[in-house]
């Protein structure tokens, strides 16, 4: 045993030298400065993601923009932490409320318990709930806002815009988890294309239970060419990258963006998913980056509320599309918008 | 003469049920020719990457090498094929590059197994965590595939019904696996590659004594195997779609093993379990409130299936006698 | 000593690797492991992790001593859960250790009787446990999302989920420590005891070693089966029930198994199948994931970086070439965990 030990010491010996030649330069890591955040000086923000990556195309990535978008006229010291899974929710919101955060913001429903039960124990600190729909009758933290998106509403309205472009009468959609953010969406984009067109059929998909809903494009690449040859011409990807596979699946198809053409959605993904150009008509947003950069604003000057604030949705602008889509269809979506928007035109959706 | 009867019954089914399958899927056109155009043709596109994936096992277990770290392979192709294909503009770059990866983890494999003799689960298993790890620390979002892979119509056999439609309307990898799986069983059990695998993977010791080189030669097919996983991974990421997403793989890897058990080790019948799952999975997209009941219950249907139809057929299927094991020379096995 | 040798040679190539990203790997290192173990609620979540992986762990490792490969812990640790919640729901009105004993028993029914299928579809019809595991796997997720939104679901949560456990059956950690962590210590040593030392033990030694001989021996090979991996995936349920009574927020919801089924292959495996070697096994993985976060704060470093890590150990450990240069002898021989899939 002991000639064994003897062996392995050199093993030692190299991995702290190696650790330890780092010597100074490496130091603190890339701008890992420690900033104080307890002084009341510096505003710090911090951004706890639902398990998905900070890059992820849609949701985090949006609340991220809307940090950013907020840093420089805030002044704000910003960072952000990736969970690795459910369990982490919690610890991850108390490593920001331990070193005295200003802000917290945590994205997706999933996270909704820990950032209660968060905002309760730090009253000192904002917290501010991205796609959280708060229980008013239980939750009366007035240092949480929960922020919530009307998502019907742009489902209804890229609907009624799939509804007037259809050509075969058959709109399509390729959908992640059966769960209420997404079934939003989808009843919003059914009502939607039957107001605008009463004859049009709608046909949707939801992703197998099990597995990785939201993260399984090869899937929705399939349901979308198997959409496509049972006559669908729109189609609307709801749910991450198994619906970003399916608008580049169209993209990809003969006939895109003449015949068939496809919808985004959560962001403008004519930016984040530039795959899809090639149909992609326009995305059912909700504007997360502007309702998270409002209601930083808000805590940097004083004036954030508790409660729920509702953001806004609308749709992207329809770029290339632009001068393809006929003038008296722009015309007939933008009152939509206009129309939902002043609360005049009910989606009637209920899940 | 009991015998003979069973000889001609194996060969009534070996025959008979494709024979019958093409009789009902034919029905099926009759009925709704665009339904079941898509259904197949989905059934195929979600069935490309579990029958290369499914091959890759084959080959390394009929050798004797347990492949688990197939998802691991898939997934380091899918990125690399990918990422290659954006950086170099060009697609064959990333074909190759794809291919290339499947390779390197394949020889990565058989070098610790096959030369080092460490644990062939084990092995596999930590394939599957570096290549997880691998792919998500290096991956950058933004990149983007120069352009799209070709789509072929095959000239004749595209314009066959039903089957033209499925087969031979789609891209070069697609192709590729289809002819692959043929080409595999003929060269297994008609050639003389193919006995020496499958008596290394049998009976090593034998083999050896014949002559054999039994590490040589599996060191050789566990690589060749990674050509196929490679062109799984290169088929997610390039072909069915054109993009690369953290663990895009979704466990296929995974149902590729489960396939390739389910298809008997026989290239073939690799190819029809892939198809069997690949149309189960179409049924419950196409029966999604289309049928009154829970939407999940129609997706458990082509798991259930499998179950059902492995637990009734009960092939008593046996895996390659001498796999998992490391030879050793001169030591009995 | 193999393992601590593995162990540093994997984190001096993790340092080379840091080091390429520009971080001072002693610093990474530091701030990875002080904020695992030595910080109040880093601890407590690197304990929390410590319990479902050494159970999962166990739940591959007893089913490898006779040469079956369990994929299936993810869907044996679902099942669980949910019928660990599904009692708890059903005991609201009980008191709360009546309700707490209720549902680890049913846990752990659940999670048996799950892994049985496999078990019993592999003696009676030969039904490989492979494939068998990986189907049940996926059925358990898509049957469990239909409760969620059906009969268990709890109207008052705006996406999939059950009601959460009541208040009197809760169990938070006591201090930093889960109160699952003397459960599955516990667990782990008398399942070392189990294999040693009994009858049970000597039957899976038996027929993992020699399937023939053991039936010689007159030790049925199917219920030998059966039982083992009813034992194993007893181990995963039982992991499920006090991950739902001991974990916040005390109720099933998306994301609850994680990638528990899998990340127990890898700990049997770092364990080289040894039920003790699961603790110290699941240590170190609980405490890479739990630190990871914050490395990534602290550093600005990849968190799958521990992922590499991680692989890169799982390698050396058990790469018998490693040992072999290491010590320059022979390489155990008996480094084969299962010999084949069994036919």
């Amino acid at each position: 045993m002991r000639s064994k030990f003897v062996l392995s010491a050199p093993v030692f010996v190299l991995a702290l030298g190696l650790a330890g030649c780092g010597g100074s330069t490496g130091g603190a890591g890339s701008g890992a400065t420690p900033t104080d955040c307890s002084s009341s000086e510096t505003f710090c923000v911090g951004l706890v993601t639902d398990g998905s990556k900070i890059d992820d195309k849609s949701f985090n990535q949006a609340a991220w923009a809307g940090v950013q978008k907020a840093k420089d006229s805030l002044g704000a010291y910003v960072r952000y932490i990736e969970p690795a899974e459910a369990k982490d929710y919690a610890a991850s919101i108390k490593q920001f409320t331990d070193q005295k955060y200003d802000v917290v913001i945590t994205v997706g429903f999933l996270t909704a318990d820990p950032t209660v039960a968060a905002a309760a124990q730090n009253p000192g600190t904002k917290f501010i709930g991205v796609d959280q729909l708060l229980d008013t009758e239980k939750v009366k933290s007035p240092n949480l806002t929960g922020l919530t998106f009307p998502a019907d509403q742009a489902g209804y309205a890229v609907g009624y815009l799939a509804g007037l472009l259809t050509k075969t009468g058959k709109v399509g959609a390729i959908n992640g988890l059966e769960i209420p953010p997404v079934q939003k969406y989808f009843k919003g984009y059914e009502a939607g294309a039957k107001a605008s067109n009463p004859k049009v059929e709608v046909v949707g998909v939801y992703h197998p239970a099990g597995g990785q809903p939201f993260n399984d494009p090869v899937w929705g690449a399939g349901e979308a060419k198997k959409q496509l040859s049972q006559g669908v011409d729109v189609i609307f990807g709801i749910g991450s990258n198994t619906g970003n596979g399916a608008l580049n699946e169209v993209a990809k198809s003969s006939g895109a963006g003449t015949t068939r053409f496809c919808i985004g959605v959560d962001v403008d993904q004519w930016g984040t998913l530039p795959e899809a150009r090639p149909c992609l008509v326009t995305s059912a947003e909700k504007l997360i980056s502007d309702g998270v950069a409002e209601l930083l604003g808000q805590a940097g000057d004083g004036t954030l509320k508790g409660g729920n604030f509702l953001g806004k949705t609308g749709i992207s602008q329809f770029h290339d599309f632009d001068d393809k889509i006929p003038a008296d269809v722009k015309a007939k979506v933008e009152d939509v918008v206009k129309k939902l928007a002043d609360g005049s035109l009910q989606t009637n959706v209920v899940l | 003469m009991a015998g003979i009867v069973t000889w001609q019954f194996r060969h009534l089914l070996a025959i008979g049920t494709p024979l019958l399958i093409l009789i009902a899927a034919y029905l099926f056109y009759f009925v709704d020719q665009t339904v079941a155009t898509s259904m197949c043709a989905n059934a195929w596109f979600f069935a490309v990457p579990l029958v290369l994936g499914a091959l890759t096992g084959v080959i390394g277990e009929r050798s004797g090498v347990v492949n688990i770290g197939i998802e691991g392979q898939m997934l380091t192709a899918a990125f690399a094929s990918f990422f290659t294909a954006a950086a170099t503009k060009s697609l064959v770059a990333g074909v190759a590059a794809g291919i290339l990866a499947g390779v390197a983890m394949g020889a990565f494999l058989a070098w610790t197994t096959v030369t080092a003799r460490m644990d062939q689960i084990i092995a596999g298993v930590a394939i599957n965590i570096v290549a997880t790890g691998i792919t998500s620390f290096f991956y950058k979002s933004g990149a983007q595939l120069p352009v799209n892979m070709p789509q072929w119509n095959v000239p004749v056999l595209s314009k066959i019904p039903l089957i033209g439609e499925t087969f031979f309307q789609t891209g070069p990898i697609a192709l590729f696996a289809l002819l692959i799986a043929p080409v595999l069983h003929f060269a297994m059990f008609r050639t003389r590659w193919g006995l020496r695998t499958r008596a290394i993977g049998e009976y090593p010791s034998a083999a050896d004594t014949a002559g054999i080189n039994v590490n040589r030669m599996r060191f050789v097919n566990v690589v060749l195997a990674g050509i196929l996983a490679g062109a799984a991974g290169t088929y997610l990421s390039m072909e069915a779609t054109s993009s690369f997403s953290r663990g895009m793989t979704a466990g296929r890897g995974f149902l590729a093993l489960a396939i390739m058990i389910f298809g008997a080790w026989r290239p073939l019948r690799v190819v029809a379990a892939a198809l069997f799952f690949g149309f189960a999975n179409a049924l419950a997209s196409q029966l999604q409130g289309v049928v009154d009941i829970p939407q999940q219950f129609v997706t458990l249907l082509p798991y259930v299936l499998t179950l059902a139809v492995l637990a009734i057929a009960a092939g008593r299927v046996r895996a390659p006698a001498a796999e998992g094991v490391p030879f050793i020379k001169g030591e009995g096995q | 000593m193999v393992p601590l040798v593995a162990l540093a040679a994997a984190f001096s190539v993790g340092a080379l690797l840091i080091r390429s990203q520009g971080v001072n790997p002693a610093y990474a290192y530091e701030s990875l492991f002080s904020y695992a173990l030595l910080d109040g609620s880093g601890l407590t979540a690197t304990l929390q992790k410590v319990v479902p992986l050494v159970l999962c762990g166990l739940a591959v490792a007893i089913p490898l001593r006779l040469g079956l490969f369990n994929i299936g812990g993810q869907g044996q640790f679902m099942v669980g859960a949910i019928g660990a919640a599904a009692a708890a729901y059903a005991l609201r009105s009980a008191p709360g250790i009546v309700t707490i004993i209720v549902t680890m028993v049913v846990g752990v029914l659940a999670g048996s009787m799950w892994a049985s299928i496999a078990g019993l579809l592999k003696a009676a019809r030969g039904v490989h446990e492979v494939i068998s595991t990986i189907m049940l796997n996926s059925v358990a997720g898509g049957l469990i999302d239909w409760m969620l939104n059906g009969p268990l679901a709890d109207e008052q949560v705006p996406y999939p989920a059950s009601h959460a456990v009541p208040g009197s059956a809760q169990l938070p950690p006591i201090g930093v420590v889960p109160i699952g962590l003397p459960v599955a210590v516990t667990l782990a040593v008398a399942t070392a005891w189990l294999l040693r030392r009994t009858t049970i033990g000597f039957r899976f030694e038996t027929v993992g070693r020699n399937r023939y001989a053991a039936s010689y021996a007159g030790i049925s090979i199917r219920t030998t089966t059966v039982v083992a991996m009813g034992i194993a995936g007893g181990c995963a349920g039982l992991s499920g029930g006090i991950e739902l009574v001991g974990v916040e927020p005390y109720r099933y919801q998306d994301g609850i198994a994680a990638s528990l089924g899998f990340d127990g292959i890898t700990i049997a495996l770092l364990a080289r199948g040894n039920p003790i070697g699961t603790i110290p096994a699941a240590l170190l993985v609980a405490a890479m994931r739990a630190g990871a976060p914050h490395l990534a704060l602290d550093t600005g470093l990849r968190p799958e970086i521990v992922d590499m890590v991680l692989a890169i150990t799982l390698l050396f450990v058990s790469l018998p070439l490693v040992v072999k240069l290491i010590f320059r002898k022979h390489a155990a021989k008996g480094s084969q965990l299962a010999s084949s899939w069994g036919a």
